[in-house]
């Protein structure tokens, strides 16, 4: 099949195109224009913008503690449109269904779940598995388990914490590692209340700092493309921006992925002892080229803040809205789901809402600085077309600054900052940059012999619509939405890397499975066979 | 070989897969119950209600609410058995016949070592709450127990002595419970190990404010034993492609949850529900309703019924005819079964692909 997008606007900053032109697509990819064929289906794209798929580097959407936090909140998510016969399950609202349905009638056609722990992969693979049309990964939490603790207790070198991290990736069909309050997990096992990057684990005497950096040292031997994503110590607490610029500092100018920013992009000042320091800390990642981060915006409304950061939620779990909250000391490293009202009219929550502004804005390189919620802990995805309106347009944000508490704007640089982003920006930021870090060398641009993942948008006044519904969207090829509405399901791949490890640390854990579990390792595979479809996976070359 | 009947004849289970089908999407609102299945049957099954817009529900939903409603009322604190086996240094049953529920419980959770992890390195402390004494032995082990005639309000009054406040009642009685309360505020990692039917949300409800209020100057958490026949599993499975759990109807073309009105048994009962799906490939459990309304069944072979299906397949067990993902009590967590002795009796997702294919549109799920 052979596919014309006939006249339209092509962003493309990997190929540096922003310019009207044709673009051709056979089968699942992206080509040439063929000489003397002929197009068996044409659209006109005149006057509309042509980029690759949107790539989401972190969404929670799949996981034990997701599929908790949609059992505790039946109340928030109660249904009200059928969805049409061929496509079940698409309007069950926060379904995996819901989910694939939504990302794609934005544009979006990769979306990273970046918080798997080896035990509950299987678990969230068959969710992946139930998530329409995108292409899906996870990243394997590491940092928080007892066998990789022992191997740093003991001594017992860089090459085996590399060869676990190998084998614990390849086992949970992971695309990369992540890391969650490196030991505070564990720590908070012992009633550690609070856990800081040079404080030290119980019982096993590491601190966090050692073991971000082995880590970050197993990822980068391994050549994993996706550099270690980071969830630092000391979430959401005021003041916090000097752990979050001596974490930036603790990375020596090796690669770093720093997640969700904003929530710690926090001075102590004034009156209520909480203010934005995210100026100071855009300054900071401007200067160290080695790192990259994503924002983690906040948006108001109801959500739900769900992550493995079982310390920070415990300590969260005051402020739940409603009232209630799940505390789960897991394998390894748990989970807190904590429901979360942020409200225009509370000075903190307002100034959080800045301080991820401020990170967009004051970042300068957009190949650095990820576009992102920290879904749902921030806002859920569905507010993403409002954030590119925000970022977009200076006249966006002064409206809604202009609703805010004005004593908590004054605590931020927000209403001072001009830059708007332009759509080459936008691209880099959800195109092309994504798909560099994460090493997925088929997307993120329009160029020859790249995937035909493509979305269409139709421009306009309206920037939040233009972006809430494509008007056209290409997953492999296949068109999947016109005019924001998905036709049919089509099913991605869950990509994944197979880093080569010496497979004697495989004789090692299955002894400690045996010894301390008293279980096999084995239950916690992620074998192919126990999911939905065939050729649920595809490979990203370990290769840097 | 895997047997299909219908009408109690023997049958090829295309004819079967036929059948069904008709019976099925004839009726107004069939109901799929027992969902005694793996995650691949269970996610069949829902994707089936969903083509049907029927209901469907769990033959334990009793057991599964009694924890899921206090979480959705209150929260809950949980962890998982490793963590329980290699860190709990008290641990505090509640309940009468955990071992029962769960015969590897001793095995897995190893009372009588001493946890690997604890930096104390002392023998566990096991408390043990249960209405009368005979219930709470385990071979050879020094148990410490409270006769609780009533789970509910034993669990209140430890919660009120832990939180310091008195209680009124018999001196015995307040020695022991404050020789507890000793123990729990002392603990350094401390797991709740409860189950069964002894207790209701109320009593639910009430152990997880203790666990909360001791979780103010130490660690606890709970180790719900669940249900069996992959309930845990199948609520997952219904929370990531619907949002809710089981009791969940598609009448309207759209999940609605609802623990009353999508009670399986209650709905054929009063007629609402006019045709049944019944999955039991765990255990021959027959159903549970009185009423006669039109039966399909995919069920283990050893299953009785009172009245014979109209149509009724056999079908293998997850773990031991084919490979299968359920959630595990050994871990709390979904694990891979691989087959123990391989056959070829049909899953129930198989045989559910050949009811659905012969149903409306295939939309390629
Ligand atoms: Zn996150």
């Amino acid at each position: 099949m052979l596919i014309l997008l006939k006249g339209g606007r092509l962003i493309d900053p990997v190929n540096e195109r922003n310019e009207n032109g044709d673009l051709w697509i056979e089968n699942d990819r992206i080509v040439a224009a063929p000489p003397g064929r002929l197009a068996d289906e044409v659209h006109d794209v005149s006057g509309k913008i042509v980029m690759a798929g949107a790539i989401d580097i972190h969404s929670h959407i799949a996981g034990g503690n997701v599929n908790t936090a949609r059992l505790l909140l039946p109340e928030k998510h109660q249904n009200h449109l059928p969805n049409p016969p061929s496509l079940p399950l698409s309007t069950a609202k926060w379904s995996t269904f819901e989910t694939g349905t939504i990302y794609a009638s934005m544009g979006f056609t990769t979306v990273i779940e970046p918080a798997i722990v080896p035990h509950q992969a299987l678990q969230a693979h068959l969710e992946l598995s139930d998530i329409p049309i995108i292409d899906k990964g996870t990243l394997t939490v590491l940092g928080n388990d007892d066998f990789l603790l022992s191997l740093l207790r003991e001594g017992e070198g860089q090459a085996a914490v590399t060869d676990y991290v190998a084998s614990a990736v390849a086992g949970s069909n992971g695309l990369g590692v992540k890391c969650i309050n490196a030991g505070g997990a564990a720590a908070f096992k012992y009633n550690a209340r609070t856990f800081g990057l040079d404080d030290v684990v119980p019982f096993y005497g590491l601190t966090s700092r050692q073991i971000v950096e082995a880590l970050q040292r197993a990822v980068e031997d391994l050549k994993i493309p996706h550099p270690l994503h980071l969830h630092a110590n000391n979430l959401g607490i005021p003041g916090n921006v000097a752990t979050a610029l001596a974490t930036i500092e603790a990375a020596r100018g090796e690669r770093l992925h720093f997640a969700h920013l904003q929530f710690y992009s926090y001075g102590a000042e004034g009156g209520h002892g909480f203010s934005s320091a995210a100026a100071e800390l855009a300054a900071a990642v401007n200067a160290a080229p080695n790192v990259t981060i994503d924002v983690g915006q906040v948006m108001f409304g109801q959500t739900v803040t769900v992550s493995a950061d079982v310390l920070r939620q415990f300590n969260g779990a005051e402020t739940a809205r409603p009232k209630k909250s799940v505390i789960h000391d897991g394998d390894d490293n748990g989970g807190g789901i904590v429901p979360y009202l942020y409200r225009e009219n509370d000075f903190v929550n307002a100034v959080q809402w800045a301080c991820g502004l401020e990170l967009f804005l004051a970042i300068d390189d957009p190949w650095r600085v990820f576009f992102t919620t920290d879904h749902p802990n921030g806002a859920p995805f569905t507010t993403y077309p409002e954030i590119f309106a925000l970022i977009m347009s200076r006249d966006a944000r002064a409206e809604a600054i202009a609703r805010l508490p004005q004593d908590a704007v004054a605590m931020t640089t927000l209403p001072s900052i001009a830059r708007e982003y332009n759509l080459n920006e936008i691209a880099i930021m959800t195109r092309a940059a994504p798909a560099k870090l994460l090493g997925l060398k088929d997307r993120g641009h329009l160029g020859e012999g790249g995937l035909a993942d493509i979305a269409v948008y139709s421009p306009g006044k309206d920037l939040a619509k233009m972006f809430r519904i494509a008007h056209l969207v290409f997953k492999d090829g296949d068109l999947v939405v016109r005019d924001g509405r998905v036709s049919r399901y089509r099913w991605g791949k869950a990509l994944k890397v197979n880093p080569g490890y010496d497979k004697v640390i495989d004789r090692r854990l299955a002894g400690y499975y045996d010894h301390h579990f008293g279980v096999s390792r084995d239950l916690f595979a992620v074998k192919e066979n126990l999911l939905p479809r065939a050729d649920a996976f595809a490979e990203v070359a370990c290769a840097r | 070989m895997s047997e299909a009947r219908i009408d109690g004849k023997p049958a090829s289970l295309a004819a079967a897969a036929e059948r069904a089908a008709e019976i099925l999407s004839a009726a107004r609102m069939p109901v799929i119950a027992g969902l005694g299945t793996d995650v691949a049957g269970a996610r069949a099954s829902i994707l089936l209600a969903e083509k049907l817009r029927g209901a469907y529900d769990h033959m334990h939903s009793a057991r599964i609410f009694a924890d899921l409603d206090v979480m959705r009322q209150a929260g809950l604190m949980f962890t998982t058995p490793n963590e329980t086996r290699l860190r709990a240094d008290v641990l505090l049953f509640i309940g009468k016949d955990l071992t029962k529920i769960w015969p590897a419980m001793i095995a897995r959770l190893s009372p009588a070592e001493i946890p690997a992890f604890d930096l104390a390195r002392e023998p566990r402390k096991l408390l043990w709450v249960v209405p009368g004494r005979g219930g709470a032995k385990l071979e050879g082990l020094a148990i410490q127990t409270l006769d609780s005639s009533n789970l509910h309000m034993t669990l209140a009054a430890l919660r009120a002595r832990a939180a310091g406040r008195p209680v009124s009642c018999a001196k015995r009685v307040l020695r022991k419970l404050d020789e507890f309360v000793e123990v729990l505020n002392n603990a350094r990692f401390g797991v709740a190990v409860w189950g069964g039917d002894s207790l209701d949300s109320l009593s639910i409800e009430m152990l997880h404010g203790l666990i909360r209020d001791l979780n103010k100057t130490t660690r606890f958490s709970g180790l719900p034993l669940g249900s069996d026949s992959n309930a845990a599993g199948v609520v997952q499975t219904s929370g990531w492609m619907t949002g809710f759990p089981v009791r969940t109807s598609f009448g309207r073309g759209f999940p609605e949850h609802d623990t009353w009105r999508f009670d399986a048994t209650r709905m054929i009962e009063s007629g609402e529900a006019d045709a049944a799906l019944w999955i039991t490939a765990y255990g021959p459990e027959a159903p549970p309703w009185k009423k006669n309304i039109p039966l399909v069944a995919l069920a283990s072979p050893q299953t009785a019924f009172v009245r014979e299906p109209q149509v009724r397949v056999e079908v293998g067990c997850p773990g031991i005819d084919h490979d299968g993902a359920e959630f595990s009590r050994e871990t709390a967590s979904i694990v891979g079964r691989l087959a123990s002795h391989r056959s070829p009796a049909p899953s129930v997702a198989a045989i559910i692909g050949e009811i659905a294919k012969r149903i409306g549109e295939d939309a390629s799920c």
